[in-house]
């Protein structure tokens, strides 16, 4: 009996596979052809609070409003692309969203790569340590210090002139953790996620000494994109100028981080 | 805090983040079943490629295999979502699906080939010397004890395609471990409670499916 019915439930099996999966394609191809042109851009997610999912999913951040606001003045829809850091290059290149604004900093680097638009914000990063660490400043680092940072950002090339001793994470959380629980002696990290990481984890680490550099973080676009690149400009200027950007900016970080 | 204390809250966290781990799960599933369906198709044709007298296609099979066997999921998985990006557009589903996909075919078709060539030789001669073509007999002797012996082995390749969907997660697509990755980020005091949570799912999904296996091995033995 199962050896005349075994083609039949192999065929069903295989077509039924086939409903399924074609069926799931249609169902879930993004939808390609939107009634009105989109400008996509592409952030972590996993950045709070410049990119982050709240408890119902949605994604929320300084990042993710500036590109709604952009793309309202441009006369677009807006597209927020959640991609993992390490990828986002990537994905810009592969034509996968039209920009990056994942609070990436422009640097000569990334320059070779892409173009920037003008900064749409400024930070900088500190030196974190745990409360009762006799590290009080960059000059108490020595050789034998462990630094965490994330991975390919601009602190790791800063914290390499400390030490060799680096630890990688690919998101800064990660990294303040490890600095707690003692597995690392310092992390460099962007002053605001840090201070709002620590605060939100209950961590017991404290920032110390000044601001290691001033960082202007900028919307990376592909090279040659001109006509964008000048509308992402004049768009950046327009929200400025009308008092969007300073809402965003206080409602996600509680302070005009322009540096304007 | 104590225990009670504790489970309470995990409690909690898992009813309250219920709805949207429903939602990935739903997504982790559709991936699996994408990548396994097609994965069964891929492996059944590698295998008979395999087994055929045709050295051209034993070539083509030993090739698929030792490549395919022998490259990581995640690196064939961005291969096909950012490597061939510039030339098609793979949308993040379809990428991680077919990347899975191919990458089980590898195993599927060993399984399979291991699975045809354990029926005795003395039956495809049986059914050769009785008149049937090599096709007929592959279809009604072989391939239907087979298969039967495949079970085992192939719900082994189910379990593990089953997790590895989680690598999805790096072609920003939001299943399960994505999901959770997503929680632990916003709310990094509960990263260990959201990974856990992550794991519960699997661990069900895995436990319901590892049943229904055992139930048709079952079935099967009786016939």
């Amino acid at each position: 009996m199962f050896k005349r019915k075994l083609p039949i439930m192999l065929f069903v099996l295989v077509v039924g596979m086939a409903f399924i999966v074609t069926g799931c394609g249609g169902a879930d191809t993004s939808p390609e052809p939107p009634a009105k042109a989109t400008f996509s851009y592409a952030m972590s997610g996993a950045y709070p609070p410049f990119s982050y999912f709240d408890d119902n999913d949605n994604l929320l951040g300084f990042d993710v409003e500036i590109g709604t606001a952009l793309a309202e003045k441009m006369g677009l829809e807006a597209d927020p692309v959640p991609t993992p850091w390490q990828a986002l290059p990537l994905g810009l290149n592969a034509g996968r969203y039209d920009a990056i604004i994942g609070s990436m900093t422009i640097t000569e680097a990334r320059l070779e790569k892409f173009d920037f638009s003008d900064p749409y914000y400024r930070s900088g990063p500190k030196l974190f340590v745990r409360a009762d660490s006799n590290i009080k400043g960059v000059d108490d680092l020595t050789a034998e210090s462990t630094i965490a940072v994330l991975m390919e950002s601009v602190y790791e090339e800063l914290a390499r002139e400390y030490t060799d001793k680096l630890k990688f994470y690919d998101n800064d959380v990660l990294a303040l953790r490890e600095l707690a629980a003692g597995r690392a002696d310092a992390v460099i990290t962007d002053q605001i996620v840090g201070l709002t990481n620590a605060k939100e984890l209950g961590l017991d680490i404290v920032s110390v000494g000044d601001l290691l550099m001033v960082e202007e973080i900028g919307i990376a676009i592909r090279k040659g994109e001109t006509d964008l690149l000048n509308a992402v400009n004049q768009a950046l200027a327009d929200i400025k100028a009308d008092g969007t950007y300073l809402a965003i900016s206080e409602k996600y970080v509680g302070a005009d981080i322009s540096g304007d | 805090m104590g225990i009670i204390e504790y489970a309470v809250d995990f409690y909690s966290l898992l009813v309250k983040s219920y709805p949207i781990f429903i939602q990935a799960t739903a997504l982790t599933l559709r991936l699996t079943v994408a990548a396994l369906g097609i994965g069964i198709l891929i492996g059944l044709v590698f295998a008979m490629m395999k087994i055929s007298k045709n050295r051209f296609f034993n070539a083509i099979a030993d090739g698929y295999i030792t490549v395919i066997r022998g490259t990581p999921l995640i690196v064939q998985i961005f291969w096909i979502y950012y490597g061939l990006a510039p030339i098609i557009n793979v949308p993040a589903f379809w990428a991680a699906s077919l990347a899975l996909a191919v990458h089980n075919g590898a195993y599927i078709a060993e399984i399979f080939r291991g699975g045809i060539q354990s029926i005795n030789r003395g039956q495809m001669e049986a059914a050769r010397s009785v008149g049937m073509t090599y096709g007929l007999a592959m279809r009604r002797i072989v391939l239907p004890q087979a298969f039967k012996r495949c079970i085992p082995p192939l719900g082994n390749q189910f379990i593990i395609g089953l997790k590895d969907s989680s690598l999805a997660a790096f072609v920003t697509m939001p299943e399960l471990f994505m999901t959770a990755m997503r929680r632990a980020a916003n709310q990094p005091g509960n990263a260990l409670e959201y990974y856990t949570i992550a794991g519960l799912y699997y661990l069900a999904l895995v436990v319901v499916f590892a049943f229904l296996v055992k139930k048709l091995e079952r079935r099967l033995d009786v016939d």
